[in-house]
């Protein structure tokens, strides 16, 4: 059943390199937070059971909610336009993004460690390096905040990875990052596009004391 | 032969109920099922107009491109039931077949001379060209999977009951769904109702047809979309059924198949012209994941 919510992350990978639309941003992170619950639940019964509650809940709530949520209003209180275009044209991103899943998958059959789970590895290792590509190619801070979820939720996967054990203070202060990120960068978005009438992060080059 | 006989049957019924589902969803009032059907009669009775500035390739093109169709049709296994024909590795040929097809409307609509029909004609060769690797990657996984290369072989040796077999079905459906739509030119890729020439893609280049190559362009169409059915549909019926439970959900898929194709279009808006290629290699993309499962399943690539 993992496999399922692995192949599924990866095909949300592949839907956020076709998307050019800011509501499906949100959307698909919203999904990603389900499928992370997915994986969660799946896979995570030796621990326990108020951490295995603590970590669904979280995933359930935080990354396939509020976030989301939040995201959806800091997209609308800066009158988004409904399509960021992107510096790379978006068929090299198809092509950049299966590369990507190719070479994660292929590197950890190379790899065949026995002190890391592979298969939470491979879309771990491909949603990190995808993350960094979503930030490099978008020109608005709008999406680098979902570039950097979608590294976030790679590093979740990171951590089922090393050992399928989730300490609590790891896994809080992941959580209080996620959290503190958004919000900080979400207030930080919307004074910008108060001030700039636009979020584009060329206009951050004329920021001045 | 039990195969070719029902794709034949269904391929009569395809379009209409595709029509038929438009018109209810429209609430307009439903033609008979049949009526594409009728259409083509009356097409065969008439006779065919071809301009003066046409060669020999405009008159052969619409036999040629049903031909191939048709030909396509005989290596398709139905469950159980053998094609016609079937020999190692004949899903290249199936797609080279579709593909001379293909190429002989492009340049038919290219010898006519007309700068909209050039124009459709180069839309079209690009979305074959792009559909095509998604395909491939389909059907290179599935042989990879059941370490066979003909078709038959490739459907009967299908293990249903393996791990992670429904994500390769479920997967592999979306996408020869959208390779159908893309084959057939229907709703995200060019809209067959559109009145616009400039946005039009098949529809275009069949402009200087009529009558009796009419006909059989129309008819050529029903066959692939019927194709693309059958290969759907072996996906889901498993050989150990009987051969009337076999038949049955094989005209049950075929059915939903072409009502999915009715709702798909009443809903769903064209996509820009412009975004058509990004869109069809999306589906390529997905089709690398089903071969990646396929890697997974077989332990080629083994993750713990």
């Amino acid at each position: 059943m993992t496999y399922l919510f692995i192949i599924l992350y990866t095909i949300t990978l592949i839907y956020f390199a076709l998307s050019e639309r800011v509501k499906k941003f949100v959307w698909l992170l919203s999904i990603q937070g389900f499928i992370l619950f997915g994986i969660a639940f799946f896979s995570l019964h030796k621990i326990k059971i108020f951490d295995f509650i603590f970590i669904l809940a979280e995933t359930i709530l935080v990354k396939s909610l509020i976030v989301p949520w939040f995201l959806n209003k800091v997209r609308k209180h800066n009158h988004l336009k409904r399509v960021q275009e992107t510096s790379v044209p978006v068929s090299y991103s198809l092509i950049i993004v299966v590369m990507i899943l190719l070479f994660s998958f292929l590197f950890n059959n190379f790899l065949n460690s026995n002190y890391i789970h592979t298969k939470y590895f491979t879309v771990s290792f491909a949603s990190i390096l995808f993350g960094i590509y979503f930030i490099i190619i978008h020109k608005n801070i709008f999406s680098h905040v979902v570039g950097y979820l979608i590294i976030e939720n790679g590093t979740f996967l990171l951590s089922l990875a090393v050992g399928s054990v989730m300490p609590m203070m790891v896994n809080l202060a992941i959580l209080l990052d996620i959290l503190m990120g958004v919000l900080v960068l979400g207030v930080f978005i919307n004074r910008i596009g108060d001030a700039f009438e636009s979020t584009k992060i060329d206009k951050l080059s004329k920021l001045k004391d | 032969m039990i195969s070719l006989l029902l794709i034949l049957i269904s391929s009569l019924f395809f379009v209409g109920i595709i029509v038929k589902v438009k018109a209810k969803i429209a609430a307009r009032k439903m033609p008979p099922v049949l009526q594409p059907v009728y259409d083509v009669i009356r097409l065969f009775k008439k006779g065919a107009v071809y301009s003066q500035t046409t060669s020999v390739i405009f008159k052969i093109a619409p036999l040629v491109y049903f031909s191939s169709v048709f030909l396509a049709v005989l290596f398709i296994p139905i469950g159980s039931n053998e094609g016609l024909l079937s020999f190692e590795g004949d899903f290249v040929f199936f797609a080279y077949l579709l593909g001379i097809g293909k190429f002989m409307t492009i340049i038919s609509a290219m010898d006519t001379g007309s700068g909209f029909e050039g124009m459709g004609a180069n839309r079209e060769a690009l979305y074959s060209m792009l559909a095509e690797p998604a395909f491939f990657i389909i059907a290179g996984s599935m042989a990879l999977f059941t370490d066979n290369i003909s078709f038959h072989d490739l459907f009967l040796h299908l293990k249903q009951d393996a791990d992670l077999y429904y994500i390769i079905g479920i997967a592999s459906t979306y996408v020869l769904v959208y390779i159908a739509m893309v084959e057939n030119s229907r709703m995200p890729i060019d809209d067959p109702k559109t009145h616009l020439e400039l946005t039009m893609v098949h529809e275009v280049m069949i402009l200087d047809n009529s009558g009796f190559d009419l006909g059989l362009i129309h008819i050529a169409t029903w066959l692939k979309f019927s194709i693309y059915g059958a290969l759907i549909s072996n996906f889901i019926i498993s050989n150990s059924w009987n051969l009337y439970w076999q038949i049955a959900v094989f005209l049950g898929i075929q059915f939903a198949f072409s009502t999915i194709v009715g709702i798909l279009e009443s809903f769903r808006a064209r996509n820009k012209i412009e975004k058509n290629p990004q869109w069809i290699i999306m589906l390529s993309a997905i089709s690398i994941v089903v071969f990646l499962t396929v890697l997974i399943i077989t332990q080629k690539i083994i993750l713990n």
